[in-house]
């Protein structure tokens, strides 16, 4: 160490042949965040087409209700945007579902209003306050076509069905996994999305074997890229997959 | 360096250095939040709050690598020792910025659920016996406390308060911090992203921070003189030629319990003490002494290195050591002597003398 070496004390002036160096690496310091920032920042993946359709309106349809293994209803009467025919998830506001409303509504026909969701194929209503928005209504509603698909092993992701539809955006990875399933313990449906269609289907309301909402096996792998058999089953427009956990196996 | 305890001892230095500070995560911050939006024009755009919560988390990240590479950088070139002074404002920064992270995170993705929102956090997702779907969120929760307790107990009274021994240590806690923010990236952002920009830039600061302090560690290795055992007595230890220390300098060696010691030369004399200062245990032996006052290079606390004691009326005190000469060698006697001891400083020949 040469006794020339500039010795810098905190609380006495900077010693004049460091400034430059000091000077040089505040400016290197405050460049880098700069840099890092808009490299990060940038380099941000798309979220997706999916929204909440708060510019199309509320909409109000008519439909047969079903609630097993979650809330749907198939579409009697549509809107503009709801085509008759169609089935839409149903969910409450929040990470909230519409049960146990849903259940307790004592018609099969009811008049739903709410909010539309929507990503690609991904359609959901957002009923907020169920107890109002949720009612039943006089008459009988028209059998749904129900058709199984056969029984398929399937590679994708466990999402809620809301945040992917774009409650969130992004909605879906493991970054938003505890989010995911806070949503579907609260009721929203969740969805199985497929890395290819499968019969048509780029989504599809995934439930236990049983016909049951998804038990604890399967919650643990929402947002995990995994592959698992079950029966494909379409209840009205919608796909539905009853997926056995035991054959559950993680992907790379 | 003070005899009585205030919030901040702000200082010409301190306030550049944390305009700088400020500036660095502002523009971080500007950036992210404001520009880089509209570069990537999305259509539907990513969620404000998830990219508030994107751009403090990895500001967070960035603070933290910058102040883990310091460290090192201020051991391998002691012209960078300016960065370390006033190192503390910017782990407390780093600190606000980690905490706005996580409330970004409760309050989007853990709120609007019947689940209280901290029972959400910590209880929705339990796969610990799997990697794909780790709960990253663990680490990050491991990592905040960790930077919180660095940064409440960062001030010179906790110093004071729990012993330097014991605060150093506890801020080595940084460490395992860091660690885990890493492991929080890897098993959450990262599975999540396609693109791959973020994770090669974690990686490359990682490997950044390791190879400074493998560097750093090598070159601290190889200037402290480790010494010979003496013989003739165990206690004593054989270190250098007397001349190899430069007037107004010390030389630093390592005893045999690891402890290092500085052996200044002041006039043709030559006085021990450790190596350590005890505010933050910064390298004394790299101070710059002027009549018999050594100037800890960290933070500018003085001693006295013939009484191991600060200066009037300061109080803080180290352990000296007793030299002797043998065969033109500096001999130590390992065992230390009690904190602020007075040893007669050791002459050594001069030219004239031999």
């Amino acid at each position: 160490m040469s006794d020339k070496r500039p010795f810098f004390v905190g609380y006495l002036p900077t010693p004049r042949e460091l400034r430059l160096l000091l000077i040089s690496v505040a400016v290197a310091a405050i460049t880098a965040f700069v840099v890092a920032a808009w490299a990060v920042g940038t380099t941000q993946d798309n979220p997706g087409d999916g929204r909440l359709r708060f510019d199309l309106g509320r909409q109000t349809i008519v439909g047969v209700l079903e609630t097993s293994p979650y809330p749907m209803v198939h579409v009697t009467h549509g809107t503009d945007v709801i085509a008759t025919g169609e089935t839409l998830m149903l969910a409450g506001a929040g990470k909230f579902g519409v049960e146990p409303h849903a259940s307790r509504v004592d018609s099969p026909v009811v008049e739903v209003t709410g909010v539309l969701l929507n990503r690609g194929d991904i359609r959901m209503l957002q009923v907020p306050n169920p107890r109002r928005n949720l009612k039943a209504i006089d008459g009988e509603g028209p059998s749904v076509n129900s058709k199984n698909l056969g029984r398929w092993r399937l590679a994708g992701e466990i999402c809620d069905g809301k945040c992917l539809a774009g409650a969130m955006r992004p909605g879906r990875g493991i970054a938003h996994k505890a989010c995911a399933e806070l949503c579907i313990e609260g009721g929203v449906p969740p969805v199985f999305v497929t890395t290819q269609p499968v019969a048509d289907h780029e989504f599809m309301l995934i439930a236990n074997g049983d016909g049951e909402p998804l038990n604890s096996e399967l919650l643990e792998k929402v947002g995990v890229y995994i592959s698992l058999e079950g029966e494909l089953i379409q209840r009205g427009s919608l796909a539905v997959f009853l997926a056995n956990h035991e054959s559950i196996e993680v992907l790379p | 360096m003070s005899v009585k305890y205030v919030p901040v001892q702000w200082g010409r230095f301190k306030v550049i250095y944390d305009v700088i500070a400020i500036t660095m995560i502002m523009g971080f911050l500007w950036i992210f939040v404001n520009v880089t939006p509209g570069i990537l024009n999305h259509d539907p755009a990513i969620n404000p709050q998830i990219r508030n919560m994107r751009a403090f988390g990895s500001c967070a990240f960035f603070l933290l690598t910058a102040i883990l590479m310091i460290g090192p950088l201020a051991r391998l070139d002691d012209r960078f020792l300016p960065l370390l002074y006033n190192r503390r404002h910017l782990g407390v920064l780093t600190g606000f910025v980690a905490l706005s992270h996580a409330s970004f995170v409760v309050r989007w993705y853990f709120v609007f659920s019947p689940t209280d929102r901290y029972e959400a956090l910590l209880g929705t997702n339990t796969a610990y016996d799997q990697i794909l779907g780790f709960p990253f969120e663990a680490f990050g929760i491991f990592a905040l406390l960790c930077l919180l307790v660095l940064a409440t107990t960062s001030h010179d009274f906790w110093l004071k308060f729990l012993t330097p021994r014991i605060w150093k240590d506890l801020h080595y806690l940084i460490y395992p911090a860091y660690a885990a923010v890493i492991a929080h990236i890897g098993l959450g952002a990262l599975q999540s992203t396609e693109n791959p920009t973020f994770g090669v830039i974690v990686f490359l600061c990682a490997s950044l921070v390791i190879i400074l302090h493998l560097a750093a560690a090598r070159k601290e290795h190889r200037t402290a003189d480790a010494g010979v055992s003496s013989e003739e007595y165990a206690s004593w230890r054989k270190l250098f030629r007397a001349d190899t220390v430069k007037e107004g300098f010390a030389r630093v060696a390592r005893l045999s319990n690891g402890e290092r010691i500085a052996v200044f030369r002041h006039g043709n004399r030559l006085s021990a003490i450790a190596n350590a200062c005890a505010h933050q245990n910064g390298p004394l032996g790299e101070g710059r002494i002027a009549d018999c006052i050594v100037t800890c290079p960290w933070h500018g606390f003085q001693y006295d290195v013939t009484t191991g004691q600060s200066p009037a009326p300061f109080t803080e005190k180290i352990a000296t050591y007793n030299l002797r000469l043998r065969d033109g060698y500096v001999e130590v006697d390992e065992s230390p002597n009690p904190y602020g001891t007075v040893v007669t400083p050791l002459a050594i020949p001069t030219p004239s003398m031999s």
